[in-house]
């Protein structure tokens, strides 16, 4: 299926500044039968926040292992920032910020001296970013306790501050919200959307449908090791059935009035009014159409909500994961 | 269901000039900069368990062993000698500092070669873009300035007690010598205890003796306790030689004294109550090229198999288990096979005046000592050893920059 694409944000000014954070044509990485990522072809633009989304397995964290060059792909080939990797992965790295699967540290070290580490493989000046970096996300107060005594909350956010030493164009982030309590996930969500704001490129890997929708630009929906769609989520939606909840007396009666209606594909009579099932690409005209039919038809309208389908339910659609939820 | 407002791609506000630093660092180099070293350095320095491992087999043994030492002499001398002197310091040096020495080098390399991959650390590292040789290399002047200076220490520990807790007599053949007389010296001190020289000292007396029938006189006329004509058990008389017929006179046993003391002089001059400056330069030389060859090989297997405590296994059993079998046992077909372990080479670059590994040769007047040690020239030692400091250090590079991440 062509997958809907999104248009790059920056244009291309120096070797280097592609308009695409990441690109990949048939990028395929197999471990002896198992095909973990499967002819990937994906471009992120810059300057959006970026979900990876796919249920457990379907090979979201090894692409993104070897996007990093933490493992070898088998075929295809990549770029980040515009410089092709591997070739020139250590440029690209240099403006990269990356955690991947669950973040570890050195235990028996604080979190800032992990953090020294760190600065110390990058350019002189990440040295500098290890406070801001520590109090950007929350730590400060607890970097100069040892790792081995910070929850899986603080080692994400441990795991985010390493991230940003780099001062990177490009953070990519795997399951960031693992382990973070609800006000860590507000944290990290409008950490996100900072950071977006500053004109950075995030990719977000997860399988927290609901964050994704909230935080991300546009999406690639993974299963079984292929992107099977990516686009900006609106677009993507636009594609999706959705609902009119209607608040009306009496209900029989605009149940009657709407029965013969060709955009409406099932109307079922609830407590205190309808609910009408709105047939995909049915526009907001529809709406006052539902309206103006029961008004003039003598029925009492109180309310009418559209409710669009979540990223969750068309997720759900797309994957092969449907089939086996039924 | 519910739908929140998104944000069309479309719609995001262009973006200024992305942040990033852009100023090239070089960090596709193979040479690590000095923060990574320093780093590193502190990474292992902050490992608690290792370091008090370290300091106490290094230093705190031979501490321990040294203080005990001076305590039970300071307390009954008669019955425990002095601390320090020669046979300690031999005994300490290739005993324990050598052998324990190797091992905390090879258990601090394989923390350096494996902790990063076991505790999650090194896929951080590769995601800075450094060279992952870079990283590797980083961590060997690092680990060195550990045990380096450690093992120095420990050495220093034992050096000073021997130097100052030594012996102040000589048993000399027998015989208790003050210790370091001049030749003069030694001949003035054997005129003043002639019989104990004459009895005692080796003898040689033949035709070409400075006045020999004379000693031989003096020599059969000093009743030693060994037979109605007298004379020194180890006496060795020419057969041409026959002794004067005049009395012995006193003044002719104190100059055959003399005589005996000047020609054994030699003999008496290698024989050290405390290591000479020398010896313990060599061996602290030695010491140190044993803990860097443990450092380096424990660096290199440890970052191979990504396990400390394999490797440290494996090293033990190599330093401790095989490389006294190999180094002594004559294997037929396989010699050089046996050549190429490293403990054997490092054997025969052991500093003359130390016993070598597995216990044989050496002794205060030795000289190298490699009795009982299969044969292997200076060259193909030093070649041994660099082999396997290069090809531990390729091994484990190679393991660290195409392993999976």
């Amino acid at each position: 299926m062509a997958a809907p694409t999104v248009e790059p944000v920056v244009p291309p000014v120096r070797p280097g500044d592609s308009p695409w954070a990441v690109e990949t044509h048939g990028l395929t990485k197999r471990f002896k039968d198992n095909v973990a990522v499967d002819g990937v072809d994906l471009r992120v633009p810059r300057g959006c926040a970026f979900g990876y989304l796919g249920p457990n397995g379907a090979g979201k964290t090894t692409l993104i292992r070897v996007l990093l060059g933490l493992t070898h792909a088998d075929a295809g080939s990549m770029s980040l920032l515009g410089y092709p990797v591997p070739a020139h992965r250590d440029r690209a790295l240099a403006r990269i910020g990356a955690i991947v699967d669950e973040p570890r540290f050195h235990g028996h070290l604080t979190g800032r001296q992990n953090l020294q580490i760190l600065a110390a493989a990058r350019e002189p000046a990440a040295r500098a970013r290890i406070a801001p970096a520590l109090d950007r996300v929350g730590i400060a107060h607890r970097g100069d306790d040892k790792v081995s005594k910070y929850s899986m909350g603080m080692r994400q956010r441990l795991g985010v501050a390493a991230c940003l030493l780099g001062d990177p164009q490009l953070l990519i982030l795997d399951e960031p919200m693992n382990g973070l309590d609800p006000a860590g996930m507000l944290d990290m969500r409008e950490m996100i959307l900072s950071l977006r704001g500053e004109g950075r490129t995030v990719v977000l890997s997860s399988h927290l449908l609901d964050e994704v929708e909230r935080t991300c630009d546009a999406v690639a929906i993974v299963d079984r090791g292929k992107v099977i769609r990516q686009g900006p989520i609106a677009d993507l939606l636009a594609d999706s059935a959705f609902e009119l909840q209607v608040d009306c007396s009496p209900s029989d009666r605009a149940q009657a009035l709407l029965a013969g209606t060709r955009w409406q594909t099932g109307i079922h009579v609830e407590p205190g009014g309808l609910r009408i099932d709105l047939a995909p690409g049915t526009g907001r005209e529809t709406v006052a159409e539902v309206n103006r039919l029961l008004v003039e038809g003598g029925v009492s309208v109180y309310r009418l909500q559209e409710v669009h389908a979540s990223l969750e339910s068309w997720f759900l659609e797309v994957t092969t994961r449907l089939g086996e939820h039924q | 269901m519910t739908t929140p407002d998104v944000t069309e791609v479309a719609d995001v506000d262009p973006v200024s000039p992305a942040p990033g630093s852009t100023a090239p660092d070089h960090r596709g180099s193979w040479v690590p900069n000095g923060a990574m070293i320093a780093t590193r350095f502190m990474e292992l320095r902050t490992r608690r368990g290792l370091m008090i491992t370290l300091v106490l087999v290094t230093v705190g043994l031979p501490t321990v062993f040294m203080a005990v030492r001076l305590l039970l002499h300071a307390l009954a001398p008669h019955t425990y000698g002095p601390a320090g002197g020669y046979t300690i310091y031999s005994a300490l040096v290739s005993g324990v500092l050598y052998v324990f020495g190797f091992i905390v080098a090879a258990t601090l390399g394989a923390t350096a070669g494996s902790a990063d991959l076991g505790e999650g650390m090194f896929r951080h590292l590769v995601v800075t873009g450094r060279s992952r040789l870079a990283l590797y290399v980083a961590r060997i002047p690092a680990g060195l300035a550990i045990i380096v200076p450690l093992v120095a220490a420990g050495f220093a520990v034992v050096c000073a007690v021997c130097v100052f807790a030594a012996p102040s007599t000589l048993s000399y053949q027998g015989v208790t010598v003050p210790v370091g007389l001049s030749s003069a010296g030694l001949q003035n001190w054997a005129a003043d205890h002639a019989d104990e020289v004459i009895c005692n000292f080796g003898v040689r007396v033949g035709p070409s003796t400075p006045d020999a029938s004379t000693l031989t006189a003096v020599i059969q006329s000093v009743p030693c306790g060994n037979g109605p004509g007298g004379g020194p058990a180890g006496a060795r008389l020419g057969p041409q030689v026959q002794p004067q017929a005049s009395p012995v006179t006193p003044a002719q046993i104190g100059e055959a004294a003399k005589l005996i003391a000047r020609t054994d002089y030699a003999g008496y001059a290698r024989q050290f109550l405390a290591p000479s400056t020398s010896l313990m330069v060599r061996s602290g030389l030695w010491l140190e090229l044993e803990a860097v060859i443990g450092f380096v090989v424990g660096l290199g297997l440890g970052s191979l198999i990504g396990q400390r405590t394999v490797a440290v296994v494996l090293m033990i059993v190599l330093e401790v288990v095989l490389t006294p079998i190999l180094s002594r046992a004559r294997i037929p077909h396989l010699a050089n096979l046996q050549r190429a372990v490293v403990g054997l080479a490092t054997a025969h670059l052991t500093p003359g005046g130390l016993p070598v590994l597995g216990g044989g040769g050496g002794g205060p007047g030795g000289g190298g000592g490699n009795a009982g040690l299969l044969p292997e020239s200076t060259t193909v030692a030093v070649s041994v050893i660099v082999a396997w400091l290069v090809g531990w250090t390729v091994l484990g590079a190679w393991r660290m920059m195409t392993r999976d991440a």
